[in-house]
């Protein structure tokens, strides 16, 4: 169960990747949705979901983008297990700590990307260290954003249904 | 006792972790070396995910812009009015200009045959709706509803009424097919100023609203705001479509100028193109011009 919850999320990750959003010139987004699922699933569950998120998740990242198979699955492996390892052995309890690793995170992720290709020879697809600092940076406040609106929303739409004012900062929180 | 026999077990599923993030860092070296090492081609793994990826995306697609239609339908009733009426003293400039138009060409088509020019050969193209981007930040690649069954194979060029998109890479799936962005760091067009016929070649770079023109003389004039169209010398790209307008121009380091062009097509916002069906002509058209 969980094993499918994990899958659908990467997949749901890649479509909205792909076809959902169309911002940023040459009409992709500058957010790894895919790489924000490995990393809170990982700090959630622990080391193999998180290799087993970043394998997939990056496997199929690369089938349906330009590029070497291989590459984006090797990265998000890794990040994966070192996401899995830090949530098993830290409590990331605020904001400001899940929003500095996940930005952390995506830093790894973008120079390990570009490094390979390096290593291997061919052009890389990407070197602007601006566009990395900016994914890394949209990376970390949609980390923050997303799930925190998945846990609002239930309460806010409670509200609304009810007449109230679902924006009633208070009253966000269903308990 | 009892403590040690769980302090194994931990030890124990910590060193099969280990053992597996091995194997699977070790599986993806392999992976990548085999593709750094084969003949560039389609994996099956590819073509699998990307031809049932698509249609998931196709669907995805359509179910996006019907909720965008009945959302723009819906406040595109308020004030449709005002814009009926703006929109029929549009059509009546048009009607005007089209008369004008029509002249223009009659008097043109004239002259051409009083110079006895070759009638352009029109290009058998197809339309393709844009159903998906790539899948990550660092390619620029997009996925169009036409593939192998439409007859779109590998190097097509795709096209849109402004200018020119890019081509079609890897293997086309039987319904969609991958486009690579002329903005794309490993993408080039053969090119020319229009204004001068100086050839060049225009790649991709890390800024995406960029493309710079290389291998132009030190000694050829190119300025700022100079057309620059495709020469059509690759065999993919029909000559004279529109690729953009030189917006810097500096001497470069050898002997070569370092021209910056602004891309014409407004990528972000592609929502349909065409994608030219015969290579062939192309080439041919090419050689004879």
């Amino acid at each position: 169960m969980k094993t499918a919850q994990v899958g659908i999320l990467i997949a749901v990750a890649l479509l909205v990747q792909t076809t959902v959003i169309k911002i940023g010139a040459g009409g992709g987004t500058p957010v790894d949705f895919v790489l924000i699922v490995v990393v809170l699933t990982a700090l959630q569950r622990g080391p193999v979901v998180g290799l087993w998120a970043g394998t997939f998740g990056g496997l199929f990242q690369d089938a349906l983008s330009g590029g070497i198979i291989g590459v984006s699955g090797l990265t998000k492996t890794i990040i994966g297990v070192g996401s899995g390892v830090v949530g098993s052995r830290f409590i990331l309890g605020t904001v400001w700590h899940r929003l500095a690793f996940v930005i952390g995170a995506s830093l790894v992720q973008a120079f390990s990307y570009l490094g390979i290709y390096s290593l291997i020879g061919l052009k890389s697809p990407m070197v602007s260290f601006n566009a990395v600092g900016v994914e890394a940076g949209l990376n970390g406040v949609v980390a923050i954003v997303v799930p925190w609106l998945f846990r609002v929303m239930p309460a806010m739409f409670h509200r609304f249904r009810q007449g109230r004012n679902p924006l009633n900062r208070r009253r966000w929180t269903t308990s | 006792m009892p403590t040690q026999v769980g302090l194994e077990t931990v030890m124990d599923r910590r060193q099969r972790t280990g053992y597996l993030v091995l194997a699977v860092v070790l599986a993806h070296v392999i992976l990548i070396s085999a593709q750094v090492n084969a003949a560039p081609g389609t994996s099956v793994l590819q073509s699998v995910t990307f031809g049932v990826f698509a249609e998931v995306q196709r669907w995805v697609t359509s179910a996006r812009d019907g909720v965008f239609n009945v959302w723009s339908g819906y406040v595109g009733l308020r004030g449709v009015r005002e814009a009926n009426l703006r929109l029929n003293a549009e059509i009546s400039d048009l009607r005007l200009d089209l008369q004008e138009q029509r002249a223009l060409a009659n008097q043109t088509r004239s002259l051409e045959r009083l110079l006895e020019l070759r009638e352009t050969v029109a290009l058998p193209t197809l339309s393709a709706r844009v159903i998906a981007v790539d899948s990550t930040p660092y390619f620029r690649t997009l996925t169009v509803d036409r593939g192998r069954d439409n007859g779109v194979r590998t190097d097509l060029a795709v096209i849109a009424s402004v200018g020119v998109v890019g081509r079609v890479v890897g293997d086309p799936g039987p319904r969609a097919a991958q486009v690579q962005l002329l903005i794309d760091r490993n993408a080039a067009a053969g090119a020319l100023v229009e204004r001068t016929r100086t050839s060049g070649v225009v790649v991709g770079t890390d800024d995406p609203a960029l493309l710079v023109m290389e291998y132009v003389s030190n000694l050829e004039d190119v300025r700022v705001g100079d057309e620059i169209v495709t020469s059509g010398i690759d065999g993919i790209y029909p000559k004279g479509f529109r690729i953009g307008k030189v917006t810097n121009v500096e001497e470069g380091v050898g002997l070569y100028q370092l021209i910056h062009v602004e891309p014409i097509v407004k990528f972000s916002q592609l929502e349909d193109v065409l994608v030219v069906l015969n290579s062939q002509a192309v080439r041919s058209r090419a050689e004879s011009e």
